[in-house]
């Protein structure tokens, strides 16, 4: 875990859970940040996951579950389940990210991520009750566990809670 | 399949003979005495990685540069905000202070300094070791410093659950400029790699 | 009359700092390009009598430009403007037709020197 204070950084293919009264911390660009929340528990996780399925992705090393959309979500669901023992039924999603940051590349990596998110929290029946995606900036999200809000800055624009 | 521990050597070499030569022509296009110094090669966590710049924070003008040819690199330097109109008064030999406003000549300078150092890096391979690399043009995007990174690395962090990061230091005289410099192979480099082990 | 130079590169700090000592030193900048398509467009337009031309662009290379500009033009004078210091490519581009060419970053000097050769005067 990496925290300063009550704060907790979460890189790149990583899920990071806790409890009130910490804070979840990201910095996305084309990767989607999932944050679920159980309001009564006060519990909640960040995933920051950069592609959409683990399906043919030649890779060197074990896989990384936290990378992918299809792996990442339902870990992070498990986690909140095993570690606080926050039941799927009491959970809220909360999404952001998916912005396309490089032009000219030909694939909207984040659009498929977005999707591929919504498709599975649907899936798990996990509502999305809050969202904030695309454009061309990044997203700096900070989660609060003690009320379940985001509070989302995107590069340029004055932040807003979400 | 390659000892490691010779690739890395050989990582090492190229990443020394590289930065001295951005470091001689950063200092020509500055105009003043500056220097860039290798400060570390190191394998790393992506996850790691991209935790680290997100507690930095910060927010940066950077220009991304593919190089292609015998052994594709992905280049990115990054100057902090500020730190680019200071840039752009040195390049111009403007009095410090004269850039006030961040506009697209500012946003030039950072991807004509990634453009030079780049080619200096492809130079290298080139004289040093016939190989032949060139720099796609720059794409210059102002942003958060982790967002910037996390997209410079997502072509290896698909594959790999690890990065190699080749990190320089800026210094120029008299001025505190922050800039990062960041070299990164990707797959279909290892055999240039091997061929470079096997000659030095 | 004051000599008519066309300055293409797709980093407006480098069309500025080229402009300059292009204009301190009495040559007239009759237009700019930022990428290949547009050198080649404004050649045709402005027809100057010498454009400075960067290798390493978007949308249509400096290489690519220069040899339609010469299809157009078989008398046009190019010198190409790069931070590519490879022998093979630089030989690629005097065999493509460059008069000459300049390696960033440039000293004022060798920028006059190269103008000079290209339009023949000491």
């Amino acid at each position: 875990m990496t925290m300063t204070d009550n704060v907790l950084i979460v890189g790149i293919a990583d899920i990071k859970t806790g409890k009130a009264p910490f804070l979840i911390k990201t910095t996305l660009g084309s990767c989607i940040g999932v944050c679920l929340y159980h309001q009564e528990k006060k519990v909640g996780g960040m995933l920051h996951l950069m592609l959409a399925s683990s399906e043919g992705i030649v890779r060197t090393g074990e896989l990384k579950r936290a990378k992918f959309a299809d792996t990442g979500i339902p870990d992070l669901i498990h986690e909140l389940k095993v570690k606080h023992d926050a039941d799927i039924s009491g959970l809220s999603a909360k999404i952001f990210g998916g912005a396309k940051v490089l032009q000219g590349v030909t694939s909207d990596i984040g659009k498929n991520n977005e999707e591929a998110v919504r498709t599975i929290l649907k899936q798990f029946g996990v509502k999305i009750i809050a969202s904030k995606t695309g454009g061309e900036k990044g997203y700096q999200i900070e989660f609060d566990l003690d009320t379940g809000k985001v509070l989302c800055k995107i590069f340029g624009q004055e932040p807003v809670e979400l | 399949m390659e000892d490691k521990s010779r690739i890395s050597k050989a990582i090492q070499l190229i990443a020394q003979l590289s930065i001295d030569r951005a470091s001689q022509v950063f200092s020509k296009m500055v105009k003043c005495g500056a220097k860039i110094s290798l400060e570390k090669v190191y394998l790393t966590d992506i996850t790691k990685a991209t935790e680290e710049i997100a507690i930095e924070g910060g927010e940066v003008i950077g220009a991304y540069i593919d190089l292609v040819g015998d052994a594709p690199f992905k280049f990115l330097i990054t100057f902090e905000t500020n730190d680019s109109l200071l840039l752009t008064d040195l390049i111009l030999q403007r009095p410090t202070g004269s850039t006030k406003e961040l506009d697209a000549l500012t946003q030039s300078a950072v991807q004509e300094v990634g453009n030079i150092l780049a080619s200096a890096i492809s130079n290298v391979f080139s004289s040093d070791f016939q190989i032949k690399m060139k720099p796609s043009p720059p794409q210059v995007v102002h942003d958060f410093a982790a967002t910037l990174f996390e997209e410079y690395i997502s072509a290896i962090a698909a594959e790999s659950n690890e990065i190699l990061i080749i990190e320089s230091q800026f210094m120029v005289v008299r001025h505190n400029l922050k800039c990062a410099m960041y070299i990164l192979p990707l797959k279909g480099s290892d055999k240039t790699l091997s061929y470079i082990c096997n000659t030095i | 009359m004051s000599k008519r130079i066309l300055v293409v590169d797709d980093a407006p700090i480098i069309r500025l700092m080229l402009s300059d000592i292009l204009k301190f030193n009495n040559y007239e900048v009759v237009g700019e390009g930022c990428n290949g398509q547009e050198g080649v467009d404004k050649y045709k337009e402005l027809k100057p009598d010498l454009v400075t031309m960067d290798i390493v662009m978007p949308e249509k290379d400096g290489i690519q430009a220069m040899t339609e500009i010469l299809e157009f033009d078989k008398n046009a004078k190019v010198v190409m403007v790069t931070a590519i210091d490879q022998r093979e490519s630089l030989m690629k581009a005097i065999r493509a037709g460059a008069t000459d060419y300049i390696i960033k970053p440039f000293e004022q000097d060798r920028v006059l020197s190269a103008i000079k050769k290209a339009f023949g005067e000491a």
